[in-house]
């Protein structure tokens, strides 16, 4: 049958097709395998694996992705462990609303600067002692806490340890240079979200401890001092691991080899250029805003929020509080499985509307939070919320890899920063002051999610369109090459800068969804039916 | 009859909503008198200064008042000036959500004579404005009646209470020690390895 053209199972329709955007795996005809090489997972030309273990420690690949997010997930861990025991803290400190509003603020706001320093660091001394550094650098600041004795000092160590932040940025740098393009988004998507758990792991970790502590005979305000030096020994204990058991790069460390980089080093300038200018850029910055920012504002002030609402106990408040951030070892990858799969059929226009109602979602139940006045409603409400939020980071990352190309770093680096910003923003304008309550706080935030998710009605491609629009009706506008080529000069292009771009443009045609023009069919081929 | 039938069942009724309903705070009577030994404005410090307090019946009210009254407890409450800005601690008029009292001293069976009770100040008394007042509760273990230290504004005869830091001599220097430990860990490690490299590229 099959060798008669024409008939039934004689297409070539559909054989070619686009490969897939998330996978555990590259197909190894599609990057070429280097068999010369003696690593536990298959690799590609320059050593990074195609392959993604998760539950494997070997050297270097998958033993550089454990560190790094263990790495991550500690400094979440420090940088929130004050946030469940506030209401011991506040009373040992006299604190006043304001004071533990603006410590909140001053724990994420840190961040922002650091992070942009940290590609800087690694580009220098390589991401394991970029990681390293920071990670043992600001051990200290979190055993500064046993210092702390008024809301002034309270505030400066909660800035420093928010420094610490940064880690995200030598989590993803390292990942990219041990794993291959293809998988770099399912890779970094698990280490951030596994990272972010560190938020809601604090909640559980830090009220346990109290207590423990407190059993063996402390007072409650020497407890929870005693406490924070936990958190401070897994950062030198990180920090230890890194050096010693990490490494830069597949073949061995920054220092020790001499790299030749087969990417032409593009102008920072240039680069910093074309993601300011590009105006999706702002508008990814504003989104993530809130759904990062609100997740790390919602960290900060969730436990004492059930705290007090409610009358529980202070370990309660804090396990209601983690399954807010532990949501993350599912929801985050969750969003970025859904944005995928809403590419499939509908391209680059469903990855818009997945994340539009997810994020919308999340402000929904945020507002409906704020008003529940019974526990249980209160956590599923949360629960809800938690998913909405998380999902939407990891959607939001399922978008950012195709605003541009050329500046794809600046731009995932402005859109973290962003994230720290919105959530600076929120708890500032809803949890420090004493004009409304926490409650009426949540509800607020859950409104300005909503309206601040609106501009992603505004994100247009030429190529795709956006949620409402259809791609431009300009053939030679309409074409993924244009799109990405159009971020080089013609002398750039004549100096064949814009190559790399170039082979991006024709993998991203899978975001036209279910209209991707199949290879052609074979010349002589005769339907059927004519 | 159904008249009759009509009052019990709303006797009935409003007896469940009181029960319902907590106890508010200006439903109760103020019968009892309180007195404490610190001056107005004195600063007591945490974990070391004794607090007397002194209460009986005030005996202008009518005999029979003291009915049904079965316990006494004594607390630590905040003073207006402590609750400004902390919504955690706030005076509402449902005594089951109000948090102006949150320290307890005692519980006591009740007497209407005269008694005393000394109470060192404990050590997880937050440093605030403090007045003292006890609630009185029959047997159902209800808030039927009060007596507190100060006036209705809360105004007069206040004290403070200077916490403490909860800091240690010993916990500072652990945190130098881990501190430094794990800065000179790291640069130990950096120059070491930089040592090595340069040697190895001689060699």
């Amino acid at each position: 049958m099959a060798d008669i053209e024409g008939s039934p199972g004689s297409s070539m329709h559909g054989v070619t097709g686009r490969e897939p955007v998330l996978a555990f795996s590259v197909a190894s005809s599609t990057v070429p395998t280097d068999t010369t090489a003696k690593f536990d997972l298959p690799v590609d030309s320059e050593h990074k694996a195609k392959k993604f273990k998760l539950f494997s420690l070997a050297n270097p690949h998958m033993r550089t992705f454990h560190l790094s997010w263990i790495s991550f997930f500690t400094c979440f861990v420090s940088t929130f462990a004050a946030a469940p025991l506030v209401p011991i803290i506040r009373d040992n400190l006299n604190l006043t609303k304001s004071d533990i509003g603006n410590a909140g603020v001053a724990s994420v706001s840190g961040s922002i600067f650091s992070r942009l320093v940290m590609g800087a660091v690694c580009d220098l001394l390589g991401p394991r002692y970029g990681c390293a550094f920071l990670i043992m650098m600001s051990a200290p600041t979190v055993f500064c806490m046993s210092f702390v004795s008024s809301a002034g000092g309270y505030l400066a160590v909660r800035f420093m340890i928010g420094f610490s932040l940064a880690t995200f940025v030598s989590c993803q740098y390292w990942m990219s240079t041990m794993f291959n393009t293809k998988i770099i988004g399912l890779v970094n998507g698990t280490a951030a979200g596994w990272g972010n758990m560190g938020g809601g792991a604090t909640q559980l970790i830090m009220p346990l401890l109290y207590d423990i502590i407190r059993r063996t005979g402390s007072t409650p305000f020497t407890a929870w001092r005693i406490a924070f030096f936990i958190p401070g020994w897994l950062h030198v204990i990180m920090g230890i691991l890194v050096m010693t058991l990490g490494q830069d790069l597949p073949d061995g460390n920054l220092s020790a080899l001499q790299k030749k980089g087969e990417v032409a080093k593009d102008k920072f300038g240039k680069v910093l250029l074309y993601a300011v200018t590009n105006y999706r850029t702002w508008i990814f910055v504003l989104l993530y805003g809130y759904s990062m920012g609100v997740e790390l504002s919602t960290d900060n002030v969730i436990a004492e929020y059930f705290y007090d609402r409610f009358d529980l106990k202070l370990h309660t408040a804090g396990t209601i509080a983690a399954t807010f951030g532990m949501a993350n070892i599912v929801a985050r990858p969750f969003g970025g499985f859904a944005s995928d799969y809403s590419a499939r059929k509908f391209g680059m226009r469903g990855r818009l509307w997945t994340l539009w109602i997810l994020q919308t979602l999340g402000g929904t139940f945020c507002l409906l939070l704020g008003r529940a006045n019974s526990l249980p409603l209160a956590v599923t409400f949360m629960i809800i919320f938690s998913v909405g939020a998380q999902a939407a980071c990891g959607a939001t990352f399922g978008i950012i890899p195709f605003i541009s190309r050329r500046s794809l770093g600046v731009i995932s680096g402005m859109t973290g920063a962003g994230g720290n910003f919105g959530s600076g923003l929120t708890q500032l304008l809803f949890f420090t002051s004493s004009k409304y309550s926490t409650a009426t706080g949540l509800s607020y935030m859950g409104i300005m999610i909503i309206a601040c998710t609106l501009p992603v009605t505004l994100v247009h491609f030429p190529q795709w369109g956006s949620m409402f629009l259809p791609p431009t009706k300009d053939a030679d506008k309409a074409s993924e090459e244009h799109y990405y080529s159009s971020e080089y000069t013609e002398e750039e292009k004549k100096k064949g800068m814009h190559h790399n771009s170039l082979k991006f443009a024709e993998t991203s045609r899978s975001e036209r969804g279910s209209r991707v023009v199949s290879a052609p069919t074979p010349p002589n081929s005769t339907p059927n039916h004519v | 009859m159904a008249i009759q039938g009509s009052i019990v069942a709303s006797i009935l009724l409003s007896y469940l909503v009181a029960a319902c309903y907590g106890a508010t705070f200006s439903s109760l009577q103020n019968t009892l008198v309180v007195t404490a030994s610190p001056q107005a404005g004195q600063v007591l410090k945490g974990g070391e200064d004794n607090i007397t307090v002194t209460w009986s019946l005030n005996n202008t009210f009518p005999a029979g008042t003291d009915s049904d009254y079965k316990t006494v407890k004594i607390k630590l409450c905040y003073a207006p000036i402590s609750q400004q800005d902390r919504a955690w601690r706030k005076t509402e008029e449902e005594l089951k959500r109000d948090k102006t009292c949150q320290h307890k001293i005692v519980a006591k069976p009740y007497s209407p004579s005269t008694n005393t009770f000394t109470w060192t100040v404990q050590r997880d008394v937050p440093t605030a404005t403090y007045f003292i007042r006890a609630y009185v509760h029959n047997s159902a273990d209800k808030e039927v009646a009060f007596g507190q230290t100060t006036d209705s504004h809360k105004a007069t005869n206040l004290f403070e209470v200077q916490a403490i830091s909860g800091r240690h001599v010993s916990l500072d220097i652990a945190s130098v020690c881990f501190s430094a430990f794990s800065v000179v860990a790291l640069f130990g490690f950096f120059f070491l390895e930089k040592r090595k490299a340069k040697a190895s590229q001689k060699s």
